[in-house]
């Protein structure tokens, strides 16, 4: 009798104590006490490296204050534009805070929050090339990052005008880099790299010349597309750093100036 | 944990742009391996001739190819001239990139194949009254090309594949650029990236099939 009473209790302990059969990737998260962020560090202001070479920026603190809400420590794997989802696919990280355009396209293979940023398109150019504007681009040597919202809208538009050529590097730098050497005339890039790369220093002969008429890009937090209880929670989490004033507190911590509005009018989300 | 499910028929639709993509591909490996033969005779030429200078610069040259990696010779060919005022496309810095690996490489092949021929075979066409380069046209040549030949065609099998490095300078015609551009669309890096490696693959045997069937023909005793 008493051992049966020992097996019973054993076995109710052992079945609390064990995660549930279908714990899902919140449950993981919190389970395992870390959150893994895929984060792009040659994108300043939103990821770079201090001199310490640590991670820092925008989508590094977005991070770490998302790891905080959920009472985990944060962990930054840094990823390239091109390999944001090959890692999210292969299990290397959660979630994605990684400035990604919340595309249709995009949102058949993964799950996107609410946006948690938006970009204005600037037009950077290589002094020597005498572009002023954004139509002055027509005919010439332009060029973005490959993947990215501005590069498929830059590599449309090249195509539209029908004359100059449009070339994809794989990172912010390499751009920069073909820019200031004049391989490239002009890019298209977010405002705030193209602030932060002028300003910068690192590459010379360049400045920004206006604005691209393109579309404000919003970006989003991604995971995978099934997990609906995170996508949850990011969205509630996107809002509640709006709402606490975090958002604006960290715009004018890495940007500076009026924070984007990150609602769109005249429709729900 | 790999959770993905597959979209094949959005990546079947995409596959007469990458074929368009491959056959970039195989056009640059092509062109690499002419300039990069003519290149590694005149290497060769230089190393046999005993100047000092010009031995040293093939020395240099086939040093450089072969011990440092193919991405650093294309990606020196785009953003290291483009320091110096030099701006060469994405497609002809890819193409330099290569043909410079494919010359170093294929020098050193030459060279071996030579070294492979007795030089008492020379001696003894001299000796039956053939010149200098008769001897060299006639006995050697022949023979080091077809010992050179099936390592020449690893070295085309790596052309094709060495391509792919391309997208680290602009290049978005090859079929490497072609599927990072479809990828970065769309996402579906999985399918994507499996087509490429299938067309690469299908490429890279036809061309060493193509190899062994011209060289049972051309090598016959």
């Amino acid at each position: 009798m008493m051992q049966s009473k020992a097996f019973v209790l054993g076995l109710a302990a052992a079945a609390a104590f064990t995660a549930p059969a279908f714990a899902d990737k919140l449950d993981d998260v919190i389970a395992s006490g870390t959150l893994r962020c895929a984060v792009v560090l040659d994108f300043p202001p939103m990821g770079s490296r201090d001199e310490n070479n640590n991670p820092i920026g925008f989508d590094v603190d977005y991070c770490n204050d998302l790891a905080k809400a959920l009472g985990v420590t944060a962990e930054i794997v840094e990823t390239p534009f091109p390999e944001r989802i090959p890692a999210l696919m292969s299990g290397r990280v959660d979630v994605g805070v990684a400035s990604t355009s919340d595309t249709l396209e995009r949102a058949k293979t993964v799950g996107m929050s609410i946006p948690y940023f938006a970009f204005n398109m600037a037009v950077t150019a290589n002094d020597k090339s005498g572009i002023k504007s954004f139509e002055d681009m027509k005919g010439k040597t332009v060029g973005a990052t490959a993947g990215t919202f501005e590069a498929i809208a830059l590599e449309k538009q090249v195509k539209e005008w029908g004359t100059g050529e449009f070339r994809p590097y794989q990172t912010q730098a390499d751009v920069f880099l073909a820019l200031s050497q004049g391989q490239l005339d002009a890019t298209v890039s977010t405002n705030t790299v193209a602030q932060s790369n002028v300003k910068g220093g690192k590459f010379a002969g360049i400045s920004v010349v206006g604005n691209a008429p393109f579309d404000i890009d919003y970006v989003a937090l991604f995971t995978n597309r099934e997990e609906y209880g995170f996508i949850n929670y990011l969205n509630l989490f996107v809002n509640q750093q709006v709402r606490t004033g975090r958002y604006k507190e960290l715009y004018e911590k890495w940007v500076g100036g009026e924070a984007p509005d990150l609602t769109v009018g005249g429709v729900y989300r | 944990m790999f959770s993905y499910t597959f979209h094949w028929n959005q990546a079947f639709k995409a596959l007469p742009q990458m074929l368009d993509g491959a056959l970039v591909t195989l056009q640059i490996a092509i062109l690499s391996m002419v300039i990069g033969m003519a290149c590694a005779i005149a290497l060769t030429l230089f190393r046999l001739s005993g100047n000092r200078v010009l031995g040293g610069f093939a020395t240099a040259w086939v040093e450089v190819a072969r011990n440092t990696p193919a991405l650093f010779q294309i990606y020196m060919a785009h953003f290291g001239l483009g320091n110096f005022g030099i701006h060469l496309s994405p497609y002809t810095a890819l193409l330099v990139g290569i043909a410079f690996n494919n010359a170093g490489y294929l020098a050193e092949n030459f060279r071996g194949a030579l070294k492979a021929i007795p030089e008492t075979q020379t001696r003894s066409a001299r000796s039956l009254g053939m010149t200098p380069m008769q001897a060299f046209r006639y006995i050697v040549m022949p023979q080091m090309l077809r010992i050179a030949f099936l390592p020449a065609t690893n070295q085309m099998v790596w052309a094709i594949l060495m391509t792919s490095l391309g997208v680290t300078v602009g290049m978005n015609t090859d079929l490497a650029g072609v599927t990072q551009e479809l990828n970065a669309r769309s996402f579906r890096t999985f399918e994507f990236f499996a087509l490429a490696a299938v067309i690469y693959y299908v490429i890279a045997k036809i061309v060493t099939m193509a190899a062994r069937l011209f060289a049972a023909r051309m090598f016959r005793y």
